[in-house]
């Protein structure tokens, strides 16, 4: 089903570029707000639930918001999707100038979609896709590449050959099938690695150790753990800490921990998917749109990955330096968003381009 | 199936059975045994499947990995099984989880060496949460599912209050060393779980506490007159229970080094299944320690021996869910047989 609709989505994305501009130019009602005087711009924001994703893109929304004149009106789902939709109709209702949606579930909302798009608001989703050619913009993480790229690592770390294990997230969930779908792009080129076993662990660490610790019960040679998000990679180290044994690990998304874990030689490596950067970038799309300026409307989010060599400054940003880096973080977006790689923070090995 | 021996008070049906005694190795009798041990007998027929299938399901580190798994349930299984003995249920369980645990982890991120302010803190705040439910349903007369549907709610908000809405990360070693510390070859939660099992499992066969419990949920009125200050024994239970959630939360949280907000979100449920298939009425009155311990070492079991064996995490729920609907569907025919 959820395929099917991204296959519909990317059949119709040309048509959305059209639909979109004769919207902005065509609807009357939506320049009432943005009149003369500096009045800030109102932007609703309904996120998913308050996870540390969420809680380090919210510190970072604000500091753009500040720096950009924008009230920024928040709401969390609480992971249900019928208390997101309700959220986004009091936004409409409440007339905001814009809508940025952290979806609970990809391909939910279309109802609020069209009622945003009725009434001349422009509405984001970010993070997750809901798959609807009608939203304004769409700021997206590369899942795909994300799963490629840790798939990759593990297989440079085996010399293209060994045993893996795979820890997914919930399954059908829009970044489990697509980190998925890119660690099995890159395994095609490896016909000598072998996954022995994969399953969900829910994005867990709790559940993760205790799944690790079954298969570390059931097969002889493990040789390293592909795991899709941090959380779950740091309960199979713990699992493989309580055997006795170290094998190399790879994760997703670089928490503080994740972070952690590959400077001090845990886990091989991570792909940073900095939330602070990714839905601050959100906010300055929903922004530009509100004010009708030029703005790039699908950027697309590649996160870099992160090993021992360059982990220092991502764990600046997201730990140690953080005042520094959110107080750098407005210029930084405005400027990502006139060169095109939204997800550069100046980490090693990234490019300005 | 019953597992369960009632204790001589209070309720003597369970013990001396109904009707003609049968005579031993008779084809009835033998029947009866069947029924009664069902459980007992699918946990040995699941061990020996498992064991046919994979060789290394028996080793005894498999063993040791069942056993650490199985620890942060049984505790709060054992606070479950007495609040169900006395015919109400602890629905709260998962988030006292949640909520010890983030106290636990921002004690330890403000106190880094401080293990026992940390452990004691979990316990603080577990029982803290078992007390209030106890209060509302002893004293206020509440509904035990509607009181603690109330604390499961409130309780998965203020985890993330006390997280600021994220998880806590960055503990120390010495937070770990609470959960990963062995003694005699067994890691802590795994000696708790003995302790907390052998324990309770005495104290309620052999102590009048135990005795107050099994009367208060046979028969609420008829303990009263007999002299037993049933609010008392409701008040202890739901306390007990929020304790031993509070210790299995610091002891989750200390075992993976981290205070997720989410940490054992649905655990009530495997708790309450673990004590249903174990044999007991969530009517009151009927159940034991023992048989708690075994329904929860036989979804434990099937847990790990599922994952070997590379069934898939979904296809796991169903075998679950089918396997709780037919330990009651075996119990409630075998009990209609007895009569």
């Amino acid at each position: 089903m959820s395929r099917f609709l991204k296959l519909a989505a990317g059949l119709t994305a040309a048509a959305t570029v059209l639909t979109l501009s004769a919207c902005g130019a065509g609807d009357p009602s939506a320049g009432a707000a943005s009149g003369g005087a500096p009045a800030p711009l109102r932007v609703g924001v309904s996120v998913y639930d308050q996870s540390s994703f969420i809680t380090a893109g919210q510190e970072g929304m604000k500091s753009y918001a500040k720096a950009n004149n924008i009230d920024l009106l928040w709401n969390s789902a609480n992971l249900d999707v019928s208390t997101q939709a309700s959220q986004i109709d009091q936004y409409v209702n409440a007339k905001v100038d814009a809508i940025i949606v952290v979806p609970v579930q990809a391909g939910s909302l279309q109802a609020q979609v069209a009622s945003a798009k009725a009434a001349g608001i422009p509405m984001l989703d970010v993070n997750a896709s809901l798959a609807s050619t009608e939203v304004a913009a769409s700021v997206q993480p590369d899942d795909v590449a994300a799963g490629a790229q840790e798939m990759q690592m593990m297989a440079d770390k085996l010399g293209g050959k060994g045993n893996i294990v795979v820890l997914q997230g919930p399954i059908g969930q829009s970044a489990q099938i697509d980190r998925q779908k890119g660690i099995d792009q890159v395994l095609t080129k490896y016909p000598d690695i072998k996954i022995l076993a994969k399953d969900t662990a829910n994005w867990k660490r709790d559940e993760a150790v205790n799944k690790m610790k079954n298969w570390i019960s059931g097969f002889d040679k493990i040789d390293g753990v592909v795991s899709q998000n941090d959380d779950m990679g740091l309960g199979a180290l713990q699992a493989l800490k309580e055997a006795g044994q170290s094998k190399p690990i790879v994760g997703i998304d670089g928490i503080e921990d994740g972070l952690n874990a590959v400077k001090n030689g845990d886990f091989i490596g991570t792909s940073l998917q900095n939330g602070t950067v990714e839905l601050s970038t959100g906010l300055a799309v929903a922004a530009a749109l509100a004010k009708k300026q030029q703005v790039d409307t699908k950027p697309v989010y590649n996160m870099p990955a992160i090993t021992q060599k360059n982990v220092d400054v991502a764990i600046q940003h997201v730990v140690t330096n953080r005042d520094e880096f959110l107080a750098g973080l407005p210029d930084l977006v405005s400027k990502n968003l006139q060169t095109g790689n939204i997800a550069y923070e100046g980490i090693p090995g990234q490019e300005q381009k | 199936m019953t597992v369960s021996t009632s204790p001589p008070t209070a309720q003597g049906t369970e013990a001396t059975p109904v009707g003609a005694p049968t005579r031993r190795f008779s084809r009835d009798w033998v029947v009866e045994q069947l029924i009664r041990r069902a459980m007992l007998i699918v946990m040995l027929l699941i061990i020996a499947f498992f064991s046919y299938r994979s060789l290394r399901f028996s080793s005894l580190d498999n063993v040791q990995t069942i056993l650490v798994a199985a620890a942060p349930f049984a505790l709060i299984a054992l606070g479950q099984t007495l609040v169900i003995l006395t015919g109400g249920i602890d629905l709260s369980v998962g988030s006292v989880i949640a909520v010890a645990a983030m106290a636990a982890a921002s004690v330890a991120k403000a106190h880094p060496g401080q293990v026992w302010l940390t452990v004691l803190t979990a316990l603080v705040v577990g029982a803290a949460a078992g007390a209030v439910n106890g209060v509302l349903v002893s004293r206020v007369d509440v509904p035990p599912f509607i009181a603690t549907l109330g604390m499961l709610t409130a309780g998965s908000g203020i985890a993330y209050v006390i997280g600021h809405g994220a998880p806590i990360n960055g503990l120390g070693a010495e937070f770990g060393s609470i959960a990963n510390t062995k003694v005699l070859g067994l890691q802590i939660p795994v000696i708790l779980m003995i302790l907390g099992i052998v324990g309770l499992g005495i104290a309620m066969r052999r102590t009048a506490y135990g005795m107050r419990v099994y009367a208060v949920g046979g028969n609420r009125l008829a303990a009263e007159i007999a002299g037993v200050n049933a609010r008392r024994v409701l008040f202890s239970v739901y306390t007990i229970s929020g304790l031993l959630a509070g210790l299995s939360g610091v002891m989750l949280a200390s075992r993976v080094i981290s205070g997720p907000p989410n940490l054992g979100s649905g655990y009530e449920l495997d708790a309450i299944a673990a004590v249903v298939i174990g044999g007991a009425s969530l009517m009151g009155g009927r159940g034991s320690v023992w048989g708690t311990a075994l329904g929860l070492f036989l979804i434990q079991t099937l847990n790990n021996g599922l994952d070997i064996l590379l069934v898939p995490s979904y296809w796991q729920s169903v075998i679950k869910g089918v396997l709780i609907v037919a330990a009651v569907a075996v119990d409630v025919w075998s009990a209609k047989r007895r009569v």
